[in-house]
């Protein structure tokens, strides 16, 4: 019957170029832009809007940034164009690098913020489990005692 | 008992709140606040796409009498859920050593069924047998959540048919196929009164009579009778309703897309430091953002995040490995958050 050899299919292979960098690439490059002063081109390689959108939303709202917006040239070529422009007491590229970190520190804060809440929802709701069997009639009584 | 979250989040007021109004193992409904819409809907995007899990990817079928083609049949069973847990020390195919694959980049599982009987058979997911080795007892076992232990229905056979094939199930994320994906679907959904005017919402006479009321609507203020528009609003409390398809209990879909996006980032930090040389982090064998990257040679650890880079930013995901039993899903709170008595495994 049919079999697929997995050794032989060269098919698999493109699946993932979307998204994992090939030989040499590198995943961020800066570019100077010419012609315009404290302005950078930041190209992000096998990435997408999840990106795109983040970075330059908050470039926008960071200290000394004058102008940050990304574009995607074409959406079946998955590489991001970051403009970044700023006042001159930064470069762009610090202006990037601080966003980033800033971006990770939410993201961290965001995930502790997510457990201590869910650890609460869980008391809470083991509380009222255990009040709604005390309550009723064959109610065993210190079940989930805590 | 009432449990109101305001109490606790004075200390970190700058930051996203999170604000959580139902946690089970099947879904998790939460309000993010105080933040960015792209920060809410690129952590959207990351649980979407992201995730690494497992599924079924290869298919070798040596006998196949049933009335469904190889080839329908293989991509049935590309999407029956695995259970994911473990899935960080699985490697990446595409990054492992061997030839094809191994028990360090896949999951072997069997499937051998005949219809013996003079009714017709039904093949079930339970009928999936992992074999050999495995890099735990849990990982790449079929997902089953009914009550009667079947799973989802793969194909039914005749009196005389039979099935008999071996399946390799690799780590993958949903941006290479939708099968990868941890979530059933991902509830996202901002200013429930249309105030900001993003939506525009078709109608015949009245869009108030005609479209209902999110059931978020309560939660905040309508709009007042003749209120002019603001034009300086932006959005600031977004709804979540993650649900999970099995793989992952939900809670830890979020948590991993949180740690995958932060890794995202971590990449980009190591790569714009090391290249301007400006005192940067050298990172040791970091390989960019991409998904391949980080758990590769950071050492297995079901903790996943810390790899090289526990960084100086973030201190990052203190409460990653929470919910999931594992090895001890205790988090700083103590208790686990799901009971080990769910109805997973
Ligand atoms: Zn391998």
């Amino acid at each position: 019957m049919a079999a697929a050899n997995y050794k032989h299919d060269n098919t698999v292979e493109r699946s993932f170029e979307l998204f994992v960098l090939q030989e040499g690439e590198k995943k961020i490059t800066e570019k100077v832009v010419s012609g315009m002063s404290n302005c950078s081109d930041f190209l992000l390689l096998k990435e997408d809007h999840t990106l795109g959108n983040l970075l330059s939303a908050y470039l926008r709202m960071a200290p000394h940034v004058m102008f940050a917006a990304y574009k995607i040239g074409h959406p079946n070529v998955p590489e991001v164009l970051i403009r970044v422009q700023t006042d001159g007491s930064i470069t762009p590229r610090e202006a990037f690098l601080t966003t980033l970190k800033q971006l990770v520190a939410l993201y961290g804060q965001l995930g502790r913020e997510f457990q201590k809440e869910l650890a609460l929802r869980k008391y809470a709701d083991q509380s009222e489990n255990a009040a709604a069997d005390a309550a009723g009639p064959s109610g065993t009584s210190g079940q989930n005692g805590i | 008992m009432d449990y109101d979250p305001m109490i606790m989040d004075d200390a970190e007021a700058l930051g996203p709140v999170v604000k959580i109004s139902q946690a089970d193992s099947v879904r998790v409904k939460w309000e993010l606040s105080n933040t960015d819409i792209s920060f809410a809907n690129s952590l959207r995007r990351v649980m979407l796409a992201e995730i690494p899990t497992i599924a079924i990817d290869l298919v070798e079928i040596e006998e196949n009498s049933s009335v469904l083609a190889d080839e329908f049949i293989a991509h049935r069973l590309g999407l029956i859920p695995l259970n994911a847990e473990g899935i960080d020390s699985l490697l990446y195919s595409r990054d492992c050593d061997c030839d094809g694959c191994c028990e360090h980049c896949s999951v072997r599982l069997i499937l051998h069924a005949k219809c013996t009987g003079d009714e017709n058979m039904h093949v079930f997911a339970r009928d999936l047998v992992p074999t050999g080795d495995r890099i735990n007892q849990v990982l790449g076992t079929p997902i089953i959540n009914d009550s009667e232990g079947l799973g989802p229905l793969i194909l039914k056979l005749r009196p005389g048919q039979e099935i008999k094939l071996e399946c390799i199930a690799k780590k993958g994320i949903a941006k290479e196929h939708a099968k990868w994906a941890p979530s059933a679907a991902i509830g996202f959904e901002y200013d429930p009164h249309n105030k900001l005017h993003h939506l525009d919402l078709w109608y015949e006479s009245d869009p108030k009579a005609e479209w209902p009321p999110s059931e978020y609507a309560a939660w905040e203020e309508p709009p007042q009778e003749g209120e002019p528009f603001d034009y300086d609003a932006v959005p600031n409390r977004f709804y979540f309703n993650v649900e999970t398809a099995g793989p992952l209990p939900p809670d830890v879909i979020i948590s991993e897309g949180i740690k995958v996006l932060q890794q995202k980032l971590a990449g980009l930090i190591h790569e714009l430091a090391d290249e301007g040389g400006d005192g940067g982090v050298n990172g040791d064998g970091y390989n960019g953002g991409g998904p391949r990257s980080p758990e590769y040679g950071a050492g297995a650890g079901m903790d996943g995040f810390n790899g090289g880079y526990t960084t100086p930013f973030g201190g990052a995901a203190a409460g990653n490995q929470s919910a999931w039993g594992g090895a001890g899903g205790a988090t700083a709170y103590g208790t686990t958050p799901y009971g080990a008595g769910s109805s997973w495994s």
